[in-house]
């Protein structure tokens, strides 16, 4: 568990060293906000909300974790390789993956809300709705920093991740678009609990497998 | 090169099995395109007639499929709960057509009504909210006297073997040999690809295991796109669009794009132990999501499916014991027929593979069928005759990506034959 926290710190370090790699996310989120907010063109009706609050938090998470870091370098990895236990690596990865779509689910869904209004979200659902986003980070977090990983080990970027990743997400797409839709449609966060439940078992089941399957890409 | 100086011949039970396979599919095309359907009713068009003061007088026209109505005047009545209303002024066009006369007071139980028809030839027949008393006022007071004499002159009726006939359904139930095993078959075939992943992570895997694990894929997705094609073309004549949001669909389609993914990503690396290893932990950790996708998640969403969100199962009370007769040997024909195909590919692997430690690898590629058909009149002969065509369409969509399968199969052999000759 500390080791794992080292190297989330760490990896945070690295983040912060290369100020680029975050402040280029959050200009995309903003462009990509934007963009969408100059084509609807004022306060879209609820489903065009939430459909545009899913997809753009899915592309901004598949830029998010298929980016590589300055630690990423061949040497950098042989010599963890060497000192770290891959399972903790994996999940430090994962955190730190999730902490960073989480950050972004809130800018964008900040971002929204002064564009184009929050919709019917008000109060109680708002802040069901900002963790909704998180947990989705979360569950995205996990199942794409695996991909991500697959997608580093064969040499190739942001293309490979997402003909590997897109069809694996659809699960978590499916489940929190049906609580965007819910709380927009004026469900109480209690009555749609077990869409927050499935989006927490979806991560973990997700993280488990990774942690169990991390390890065979690990090796040399 | 052992493997191809001596081309592993299959044994004596690998024959048995699969001449058991290639008989078990004889029998179920046989089956599926002969045996008869049951009599039903296709559509009931209501007319209204004269309206007097108290009474109205509505005409009925009555189309059913596989009837015989020439052969004895059915009793034909309507049904809302305990209330019967026998239709006395009944004429037989032919056997598939009847047309008839009902008067209705004012008032009546109910204003909508389910149709049934009755004959010693064709048994029961029924036609939900077939009647509309449109004009007419629903009163709970008033009751029809018709209940005992529909009791007394219903008659039943020995169809005979025959699959049932279910409304808007009608002929496409023959389907179910055709499309739901191409869904099981691909099942299997994943099924078997990840058991190899898993060999091949362990410390005694080897290429072998990582071959077969590709192997089963590559035959899997033909399934696998068979699967959707036939799916997608009956439900646009029971459905009514080529694709519908359906949680069953998206599944499909999720499990195409991963395992084509699969094949993408092994394509893109070329050191073969890593290979090996990136794509072993993608399977593993698609197929995993991919049941959570599929089993878990439908269950909890409504879908056109039967036997998902609520739906009745076919093995509740439609799949009764015609269709299991069938159903059942379909299931084992087509997966023989999916592990045959798959050894097949695993073979031309081998020979592959030989090649490339000679260096002499040619790339073959297997392409996929596509259709696309847009205009609208075309349809017709799909859906005359209790949607016969929609079977046919089906099989003929299975056979031609199966005649393409062997087509690509057999190019693809004959290259390598003849690139490893000249190199031997």
């Amino acid at each position: 568990m500390r080791e794992t926290w080292r190297l989330f710190t760490y990896l945070w370090r690295a983040e912060r060293r290369s100020q680029h790699g975050l402040v280029g996310l959050a200009l995309f989120a903003i462009a990509t906000t934007y963009a969408a907010y100059q084509v609807v063109r004022g306060r879209p009706d609820p489903t065009t909300w939430n459909a545009l609050a899913w997809v753009m938090l899915l592309f901004t998470a598949f830029n998010g974790v298929s980016r590589t870091l300055e630690e990423d370098r061949p040497e950098v990895l042989a010599y963890l390789k060497t000192v770290v236990n891959p399972v903790h690596y994996l999940m430090a990865r994962t955190l730190h993956n999730s902490a960073v779509l989480a950050g972004l689910a809130c800018l964008l869904t900040a971002l929204m809300g002064l564009l184009m209004g929050w919709g019917t979200l008000d109060g109680p659902r708002l802040w069901g709705f900002l963790a909704g986003m998180a947990l989705t980070a979360l569950a995205l977090g996990a199942t794409l920093t695996l991909i991500a990983l697959i997608a580093a080990r064969a040499g190739a970027g942001f293309g490979m991740t997402a003909v590997l990743g897109l069809p694996l997400v659809l699960p978590v797409v499916l489940v929190s678009t049906s609580l965007g839709s819910d709380l927009m449609q004026g469900v109480l966060v209690a009555d749609t609990w077990h869409n927050f439940a499935f989006l927490g078992a979806l991560a973990a089941g997700s993280g488990t497998l990774g942690v169990v399957l991390f390890p065979y890409l690990w090796r040399a | 090169m052992s493997v191809l100086q001596s081309p592993s011949s299959p044994s004596p039970g690998v024959r048995l099995i699969r001449a058991f396979g290639v008989l078990l599919l004889g029998y179920v095309l046989v089956m599926t395109f002969t045996v008869p359907l049951g009599p039903g009713i296709v559509d009931v068009r209501v007319s209204p007639g004269d309206d007097q003061e108290r009474q109205t007088t509505f005409a009925l026209e009555i189309e059913g499929h596989n009837t015989h109505f020439s052969e004895s005047i059915p009793l034909v009545f309507l049904k809302r709960g305990e209330h019967f209303v026998v239709i006395r002024d009944l004429e037989v066009v032919d056997d598939r057509h009847l047309a008839g006369r009902v008067t209705l007071d004012k008032f009546l139980p109910a204003l909508s009504w389910d149709v049934f028809v009755n004959s010693p030839v064709d048994g029961t027949m029924s036609f939900a909210n077939g009647f509309f008393a449109q004009g007419l006022t629903a009163s709970t007071k008033t009751k029809s006297p018709d209940n005992d004499e529909v009791l007394d002159r219903l008659s039943q009726a020995d169809l005979g073997f025959h699959f049932p006939f279910q409304p808007n359904i009608m002929e496409t139930i023959r389907n179910l040999m055709l499309h739901v095993p191409m869904w099981f078959t691909m099942f299997l075939l994943m099924g078997i690809s990840f058991a190899q992943s898993i060999r091949s992570l362990g410390t005694s895997g080897t290429a072998e295991h990582d071959m077969k694990a590709m192997a089963s894929v590559k035959t899997g997705m033909w399934f696998g796109v068979l699967g959707l094609l036939t799916g997608s073309l009956w439900a646009k004549f029971t459905w009514g669009a080529w694709w519908v949001d359906d949680p069953q669909l998206n599944g499909a389609f999720v499990t195409v794009m991963v395992y084509a993914g699969y094949l993408v990503l092994r394509s893109s690396v070329q050191d073969e132990a890593l290979r090996t290893r990136l794509s072993a932990v993608y399977n593993l950790f698609g197929f995993c999501l991919l049941v959570v996708l599929l089993m878990v998640l439908p269950r909890f969403t409504e879908s056109l499916h039967p036997g998902k969100g609520g739906n009745p199962a076919f093995s509740s009370y439609d799949l009764d014991s015609a269709l299991r007769a069938v159903f059942y040997p379909a299931v084992l024909g087509w997966m023989i027929l999916g592990t045959w195909m798959y050894a097949k590919t695993l073979r031309l692997e081998r020979m592959r593979a030989t090649l490339a430690e000679s260096r002499l690898q040619r790339a073959t590629k297997a392409g996929l069928p596509f259709f696309l058909l847009t205009t609208s009149t075309w349809s017709d002969p799909l859906v005359n005759d209790g949607k016969m065509g929609v079977v046919v369409g089906v099989a003929v969509i299975i056979g031609v990506g199966l005649g393409l399968w062997s087509l690509v199969h057999s190019r693809q052999a004959r290259d390598l034959n003849q690139e490893i000759e000249r190199h031997s």
